[in-house]
């Protein structure tokens, strides 16, 4: 999926070295970055340092970031999933070590380019298949199908504001679902 | 990315997760730290400082081998970095701004390359790439107190600096588009702000092109039509004593920023993607002459 013209733009801005765009990008998905790193880690003090590193790494090489290949956003929740995934993997290895000798050395699987890991994704599509039908199949429509809200309404025999309204509320229920889980 | 992928992102976009205080501040003052934003200077160099911005950008993702590696004109991306400084110097040096690195000893531009490289050469890639920032910077700041209009001469080419630093502009965008083909990264365009004073010099300049290459245009009138974001429309009096245009002779439509890269000595003219109407040969002759100032 290639990167829509704000995201081009904003891209352009920081390679072209204008702060204020970065400040823009901070605005847009600091709190996604944020929250995900939050999820991975479970402590706000090391996301806080994930999140803040995350919009430094794209400052400071922004040419690692290629429009062609991706959203910003996704490309953001990259790097921060794989950082909250190591620093949780360095947290591990020092519980470990500070045990004693290890029976098994565990080598860290090759982390891959995603925003969630195996379980978590699992974990989504649990959450999915317990929301109700219609708001299921809405974002069933949306997501899988790939179709537009205006699509969504006119296969499901409701307006587009309706379909919209729906995948609005699935999003919030599947959040609220997640964040369950976490306690 | 994957659609659970793509769910899960927009899912915690309902859930908001606020930092207990906003990083914000913080984040832009480590920013600083860690690249230097683009110069402030006047709104009509802004165009020159993105690109020095942008290039400096791809020099910090170079590597040792990058820097031995030939871009153009059989100089190394280090030899490349001196050129861009050396003409840099020499329009600071004829608007009264800092001139770095050698004195200046010759005056035109491949003269003060070879000074600059030789004395370059003796240096670490990094602190080629330092000095050359260091002189670009210098030249903003300068700039940002002098009128648009300061009669400027590099090469013996006496026009208002604001021309002179698009031109700049276009030059450091080139070469670091040739450096960044040669490491395979993607160079994304200026913003179409930057793009649109740099096309309007290009098309400025036409006339003068024509005139170099031994043609006159006087009396014709070019209607230019550059596409993409910083395009826009032109009616052009191909006489350079000529200020107002006629009725169009003829007509060619093009991509703005290739446009601007056949100025700057890029693409072949004859296999230049244009549309071309009215007068097709006049339209030719436009066409193959616009790379005429274009040199290294």
């Amino acid at each position: 999926m290639e990167a829509p013209y704000d995201d081009r733009l904003l891209h352009q801005r920081v390679v072209g070295g204008d702060e204020s765009a970065l400040g823009e990008v901070y605005d847009r998905f600091s709190s996604l970055i944020f929250g995900l790193s939050l999820r991975v880690t479970r402590d706000r003090v090391i996301a806080e340092d994930i999140t803040q590193e995350v919009f430094l790494v794209f400052w400071e090489r922004p040419l690692a970031y290629d429009p062609d290949r991706g959203t910003l956003r996704a490309w953001l929740a990259t790097i921060a999933h794989r950082r909250a995934v190591d620093h949780v993997r360095a947290e591990e290895r020092r519980r470990v070590s500070a045990l004693g000798p290890r029976l098994f050395e565990r080598e860290p699987a090759r982390l891959e380019d995603t925003v969630l890991a195996a379980d978590e994704a699992a974990r989504v599509r649990q959450a999915l298949t317990e929301l109700p039908d219609s708001l299921r199949q809405a974002v069933e429509l949306a997501y899988f199908g790939g179709r537009t809200y205006r699509q969504v309404g006119e296969e499901l025999g409701v307006p587009e504001g309706t379909a919209k309204s729906r995948i609005r509320l699935a999003l919030k229920r599947l959040a609220d679902a997640l964040a369950e889980e976490e306690v | 990315m994957d659609p659970v992928e793509r769910l899960y992102l927009d899912a915690l976009m309902e859930d908001p997760a606020v930092p207990a205080q906003s990083l914000r501040p913080q984040l832009l003052a480590g920013a600083r730290a860690r690249r230097r934003p683009a110069a402030p200077t006047a709104a009509w160099a802004e165009p020159y400082a993105g690109r020095v911005a942008a290039m400096d950008a791809l020099l910090a993702s170079a590597v040792d081998d990058d820097w031995s590696r030939i871009i153009v004109e059989g100089w190394t991306l280090q030899e490349l970095v001196a050129h861009l400084a050396a003409k840099d110097g020499l329009l600071a040096s004829s608007v009264g701004a800092p001139v770095l690195g050698p004195p200046i000893g010759a005056t035109d531009s491949m003269g003060r390359t070879s000074d600059v490289q030789a004395y370059e050469r003796a240096r670490s890639p990094e602190q080629t790439r330092r000095d050359w920032r260091a002189q670009a910077d210098a030249l903003c700041r300068h700039l940002a107190g002098l009128p648009a209009t300061t009669p400027a001469t590099l090469d013996g080419m006496e026009i208002p600096v604001s021309d002179h630093i698009l031109a700049r502009g276009l030059e450091t965008w080139i070469h670091a588009d040739d450096a960044a083909k040669t490491a395979q990264i993607r160079l994304p365009d200026p913003i179409p702000e930057h793009i649109r004073p740099t096309a309007d010099l290009c098309a400025r300049l036409l006339p003068w092109t024509m005139l170099f290459s031994g043609l006159n245009g006087a009396g014709r009138t070019l209607h230019l039509t550059l596409t993409g974001p910083g395009g826009g429309e032109w009616l052009l009096p191909l006489g350079v004593e000529e200020s107002s245009p006629g009725e169009p002779d003829t007509h060619i439509t093009a991509d703005v920023v290739k446009f601007c890269f056949l100025l700057g000595g890029r693409g072949d003219p004859a296999d230049f993607p244009a549309e071309l109407s009215g007068d097709l040969a006049l339209a030719r002759d436009v066409l193959t002459t616009a790379p005429a100032f274009s040199g290294p």
